[in-house]
């Protein structure tokens, strides 16, 4: 049975045994050769679900915005599942409340192309599921770091690269809706007492921006690249992101989103951590 | 060692920074006070905020600062183990380590933002912290990357 007859069926059956109350999962979307988050409540129009390399949203983000219906079921990339792990790890969501339909994933295609994000991908497959719709993808290899290149630029040449990029940020905060990590109910982006930070597209207030987000991330982000592919202005988000994954690894040995039991890395410390940085 | 005060660096026309130096009240806050009370010189360049712990310095703080215009921020304080709350500092420290190294990559002037462990007993070594500290920010000249400019 292929993938997608798989998910189908085992939707239609969760629902028709009243398991869950919804399945999460994708449909094709309105705008032709595209796909949406599809909200599937009755056993009937399980039909509508797809799985491709177009499902490049990351379904974890709906989890904290539908959870007081009741049982979800949700396909989950390896991506995906990593992030749920970040919301059981945060206590976003309770493992009893969810069912994980894992896939493999080959990688999502963006504009035809494998999604920037895809191409350093270490975990095509779930992390934690209860079942599978389908084989494991092949393991694959991640390419070389990504941003060796851009390290070895100067810091001022880091500096303009960086802010010529965020200047054409447009605040639409895509980013922050489409991200599994910003369950806040109030964003500090959006808070207004105290104002935390302007909401300008001014450079200086665009920077602020991107380095708290990326501060936001650290330890929690799985590099899905979801933020990426959503942008509408193309900004390299991958690229902050990356790099705090980097600096959470390195400097603490933890990758985001694996261990359910773990705390997140910046909620936790060792007494031996680095210190060469502090006087 | 040559004192700076605002009159001199008026005088002369040397560039005088503007450093935000958030202090933990228990220890480094406490370091600073001796050091007022036993008479140590250091550059006035400090505008010092207390704070009860320096795990209450959200990194958000220390960019805000950046971008209101101050050369140089200078986090400090109680060494590792002596936390007036046990651990915040530990916690501190690694948002601090991910702050230090993000800031570093975006290509803010490394020694921009300094951390520091300062105890209570330690005022000569408060007054050590920001002679280096005024001394490293004045190399690098007056901020520009981040401030907040009238327009754009």
């Amino acid at each position: 049975m292929s993938r997608e007859a798989q998910l189908r069926k085992r939707a239609r059956e969760l629902l028709a045994d009243k398991c869950v109350v919804m399945v999460l999962g994708y449909r094709p979307a309105k705008r032709e050769g595209a796909v949406q988050p599809a909200f599937i409540t009755r056993p009937e129009d399980a039909d509508a679900l797809v799985f491709d390399d177009r499902c490049g949203m990351n379904l974890a983000a709906y989890l904290p915005r539908v959870k007081h219906l009741g049982r979800i079921a949700v396909v989950a990339k390896g991506c995906d599942s990593r992030s749920i792990v970040g919301l059981l790890k945060e206590k976003q969501v309770a493992r009893d409340q969810l069912v994980i339909l894992g896939v493999g994933c080959e990688g999502v295609k963006e504009n035809g192309r494998l999604s920037d994000a895809c191409t350093t991908c270490a975990y095509p497959n779930p992390v934690i599921c209860d079942e599978m719709l389908s084989d494991n993808a092949p393991e694959r290899k991640p390419a070389a770091d990504p941003l060796a290149e851009f390290e070895k630029l100067t810091p001022d040449e880091r500096w303009q690269a960086l802010a010529d990029d965020v200047a054409r940020c447009i605040r639409c905060y895509a980013c922050r809706q489409v991200c599994p990590n910003c369950y806040c109910p109030t964003c500090f982006m959006d808070a207004s007492g105290p104002q935390w930070v302007g909401k300008t597209t001014a450079d200086s207030d665009n920077m602020m921006f991107h380095l708290m987000r990326a501060m936001h991330m650290a330890g929690r982000c799985v590099e899905c690249g979801t933020c990426s592919r959503g942008c509408p202005m193309g900004i390299d988000l991958m690229k902050f992101n990356r790099k705090v994954a980097k600096i959470v690894k390195e400097r603490f040995g933890a990758v985001a989103g694996l261990d359910p039991d773990e705390p997140p890395a910046l909620a936790a410390f060792d007494p031996n951590d680095k210190q060469e940085f502090i006087r | 060692m040559p004192q700076d005060s605002p009159t001199d660096t008026a005088a002369n026309g040397a560039f005088e920074p503007k450093i935000v130096a958030f202090l933990c009240n228990w220890c480094s806050y406490a370091g600073a006070d001796l050091a007022g009370i036993s008479r140590i010189q250091y550059p006035p360049s400090i505008r010092v905020i207390r704070v009860p712990c320096s795990g209450r310095v959200d990194p958000f703080y220390i960019l805000e600062a950046l971008q209101s215009g101050a050369d140089g921020v200078l986090i400090s304080g109680c060494h590792p183990g002596d936390c007036h709350y046990l651990t915040g500092n530990y916690v501190a420290r690694r948002r601090f380590a991910v702050l230090n190294d993000l800031l570093a990559f975006a290509g803010i002037d490394p020694g921009r933002v300094s951390f520091s462990w300062v105890s209570a007993a330690e005022g000569e070594r408060f007054a050590e912290v920001v002679r280096e500290v005024n001394e490293r920010v004045r190399q690098l000249g007056p901020n520009r990357k981040l401030v907040k400019r009238e327009c754009g």
